[in-house]
């Protein structure tokens, strides 16, 4: 089984605070995998860190065979990762067609793609290929709309669509349910079980453990910026470092 | 001479150094460069002039000059700052500019576009050290700035009052979280700058002997200049920012003449901000969290 | 047409130019503050080329929006490092210094005015600034366009979505220089004669004012801006002595109660969108 993600021994501190401590973990190709671990364990830390966002103090980044731990962050999706936002990273002044084109910029991006006036070619095939991902996940009426007026769980789908426009084979996705309601949350499902079924991989970071459940194979269980447990849901579940991580989270709550 | 020229351009700075501290508030605290400032300098300046001529003595002339400069700079604030919130932080600026516009204009129709000459407070008192002169006007709104700049630093550093503006300037939501009402501070901070804006209007009219409508603009963007070499946000980098710019106009019009000011202070502004652009006194910026 | 009348539309074909020169920076979010300075190079470049060199006009021209593009490039490099208002006032500052050379460069003149012996006709003026804003027309359909909301609205997604946030800041700014520098060399050669005195910071200021009052979310706010900021003065002119008073009353009450321009992308959907349903 080839490697997706590789991420050995990652470490990063905040002035002086040891956010992720020594962090080793492997995503397989062409499956699921989750991040789970209580608030402020370091999860969207190690997905910042991956795509770019923070340099890693020490530790290796691999990405479908290539090392990326010194690369710049801009250069890092076309190793063919792409990644959605926690809270939503969309360009709220744009409509949701145009945001999706911006999206398709590694594969669209020499000078020429740059400054063809195709907005003004009717059916051009970028923007055919928006609608198409937009229709895809039952959002195509909303393409003309402008970002800002659109609702939370619509604005949380679409940051998904266009991660998936920049044609990458591994997707990290920021709590991608949270949110959503439960109509929402199905669609989604169905969503991520399309993307996986055309050879796509996933790395999820979710609260939802049902939802966990439904799509991911695999469970990496971060607590204080340290793996505590990796496996199956069902056996991550039972291990007693967890049960201490969540049940400590339940008694301070 | 040297040591005069010095001089010269510590007084001049000392004007900047009012300005730039009241820039330094605006984006410190409000994050606005609130471009009506060098107005509000200008009508520190002309309503001075224009209350004296009215035959006011002139200690009445200089407090309705400041009290007129405070009550626009409200106006200001509700008209060019509070509907702007959460637009592009360009927006202001320009409402701020319309400001500057307004007022000078509006002095124009009542004074004309000429340069006035602005009666002598004190005439012919002057101090003789050595070879250097230094005029008791000068002298006393040296005074007059450096007391007030360091009585401001004192407010912020040991106040309540101090302390939460502080806190603002930190972090908005910080102050939030502490139930700092950011929103009772806005107008007072608004009439601080302006009364610092227009003070440095009143005593360059008192040192300069001359007031005209646009005698804020030039001043106005040293004074600009003066709080981002000195870095943004930070009341001693105006001071020094001030000072700096003062001494760097003086003494490259002594060596190398009128014409080439601008090249020398925007000069040193256009370098400091490549090579450090959080200015002399400030810290840098820090990347934003996703 | 009468000569009142083709005056005031050759003061708004410059302004029209010199307004999307401020544009395309801005749409990236870059506030230049100092397009006169660029507007001051192309216009020395392009006469001193036609007075000392004998070229004609239209090369002279291109090669003062040339150059002015250049100096965009290398300048605008380590100033492009800063942000918001560094980077405002770093334009401000580079205006400020561009002018100032001008002023004491006595081979164009000096302090007292340069003047430029080839004439540019209104229509060579006119054809310009139509020029200039098919071009924007033509560019606001291109993905360059989209990018520049993009590196504005949010330059960390932007960087993630593989885009040189900043390439695209270093490309609207030098392009921005570059038709600033072609208004100025043909202002130049219509005019006859330039100062440095010209190219202050207010002429910079007023053009960015432009820009905002019209709206920079789409490519027609800097033509209303402009045409708003050069015929609404006009028109006032009975007022006279109130007029810019008036004018500067009217701005601020007009950003008071739309902070975002005149003309939206909400606005023109709207249109389409009743256009298409009827």
């Amino acid at each position: 089984m080839s490697i997706a993600i590789s991420v050995e021994g990652l470490s990063k501190s905040f002035a002086g605070v040891q956010a992720i401590r020594n962090l080793s973990f492997a995503v397989p190709k062409g499956g699921a995998t989750a991040l789970i671990g209580p608030n402020g364990a370091g999860k969207t830390t190690v997905f910042n860190m991956i795509s770019g966002v923070y340099a890693a103090d020490a530790g290796r980044i691999v990405v479908n065979g290539t090392d990326v731990t010194a690369m710049p962050s801009r250069r890092r999706i076309r190793t063919g990762i792409a990644r959605s936002f926690q809270n939503i990273r969309l360009m709220p002044h744009l409509t949701v067609l145009e945001n999706l084109l911006v999206g398709q910029h590694v594969r669209a991006s020499s000078l020429l793609d740059l400054l063809t006036p195709f907005r003004l070619v009717p059916n051009h095939r970028w923007k055919r290929e928006a609608r198409a991902a937009l229709e895809e996940s039952g959002l195509g009426r909303y393409a003309d709309e402008t970002v800002s007026g659109l609702p939370y769980g619509v604005r949380k789908r679409i940051d998904l669509v266009r991660a998936t426009l920049a044609g990458a084979d591994v997707l990290m996705l920021d709590e991608p349910a949270a949110g959503l309601n439960p109509s929402e949350t199905h669609a989604l499902r169905d969503h991520l079980r399309a993307l996986l079924g055309r050879g796509l991989t996933l790395l999820v970071v979710e609260h939802d453990m049902k939802f966990v459940d439904s799509i991911c194979d695999n469970v990496v269980v971060l607590n204080f910026g340290e793996k505590i447990a990796e496996g199956p849901l069902s056996q991550v579940r039972r291990h007693p470092k967890v049960r201490e991580a969540y049940i400590g989270v339940e008694e301070e709550a | 001479m040297l040591l005069q020229q010095l001089v010269n351009g510590l007084m001049l700075g000392a004007i900047y150094m009012l300005v730039a501290v009241a820039f330094t508030i605006a984006i410190g605290v409000l994050n606005f460069l609130n471009f009506s400032l060098p107005g509000l300098f200008m009508l520190g300046g002309m309503l001075a002039f224009g209350m004296m001529k009215l035959g006011w003595p002139w200690f009445l002339a200089f407090a309705g000059a400041l009290f007129v400069a405070a009550l626009v700079s409200l106006i200001v604030e509700r008209f060019a700052y509070r509907p702007m919130q959460g637009s592009d932080p360009e927006v202001p600026l320009v409402s701020s500019l319309g400001f500057l516009v307004l007022l000078e204009n509006l002095m124009l129709i009542r004074y004309g576009s000429d340069q006035q000459p602005f009666p002598a407070l004190m005439p012919d008192m002057n101090l003789r050290i050595g070879e250097v002169v230094i005029g008791i006007a000068q002298l006393v709104s040296l005074g007059i700035s450096v007391a007030l700049v360091a009585w401001l630093s004192w407010f912020l550093a040991a106040t309540n009052a101090g302390r939460r503006i502080r806190t603002v300037a930190e972090s908005r939501e910080t102050a939030l979280l502490m139930g700092i009402d950011i929103r009772s501070l806005v107008p007072a901070l608004f009439v601080a700058s302006a009364l610092l804006a227009a003070l440095g209007g009143i005593l360059f009219a008192v040192n300069y002997q001359q007031v005209s409508p646009f005698m804020g603009e030039g001043i106005g963007f040293k004074g600009v200049a003066a709080m981002i070499v000195g870095g943004m946000g930070s009341i001693w980098g105006a001071v020094v920012g001030g000072l700096l710019i003062g001494l760097a106009e003086v003494l490259s019009i002594s060596m190398l003449g009128a014409d080439v000011v601008n090249i020398t202070v925007y000069g040193l502004l256009l370098l400091i901000l490549i090579v450090r652009p959080q200015g002399l006194m400030g810290r840098p910026a820090t990347r934003e969290k996703l | 047409m009468s000569g009142y009348l083709t005056g005031v539309l050759v003061v708004l074909a410059f302004n029209v130019i010199a307004a999307y020169a401020v544009y395309l920076p801005l749409a990236a979010g870059q506030l230049n503050l100092g397009i006169a300075g660029f507007m001051a190079i192309g216009a020395y470049t392009a006469a001193y080329l036609t007075n000392e060199m004998g070229w004609t006009i239209l090369p002279a021209v291109v090669a003062g929006g040339a150059a002015a593009g250049l100096v965009g490039l290398v300048v605008g490099l380590p100033v492009l490092r800063t942000h918001g208002i560094y980077l405002a006032m770093a334009t401000f500052a580079l205006g400020q210094v561009i002018s100032a050379i001008f002023l004491n460069l006595d081979v164009v003149g000096g302090a007292a005015g340069y003047p430029v012996t080839e004439y540019a006709p209104p229509a060579a003026v006119f054809g310009l600034a139509i020029g200039v804003v098919l071009f924007m027309l033509l560019l606001s359909s291109t993905r360059f366009a989209l990018y520049l909301a993009a590196v504005k609205g949010d330059p960390t997604v932007a960087d993630l979505l593989g885009i040189s946030v900043r390439g695209i800041q270093a490309a609207a700014f030098t392009l921005g220089a570059i038709v600033a520098g072609v208004g100025g060399g043909l202002y130049a050669h219509h005019f006859s004669f330039i100062e440095a005195q010209h190219f202050s910071v207010l002429l910079s200021v007023f053009t960015v004012l432009y820009v905002l009052f019209g709206g920079t979310q789409t490519v027609w706010g800097p033509l209303v801006g402009a045409g708003f900021f050069t015929l609404v003065p006009e028109l006032l002119r009975a007022g006279d002595q109130y007029r810019y008073a008036i004018f500067a009353f009217v701005l601020i009450l007009f950003m008071a109660i739309r902070p975002q321009g005149l003309v939206t992308t909400a606005m023109l959907r709207l249109r389409r969108r009743a256009g298409s349903a009827a």
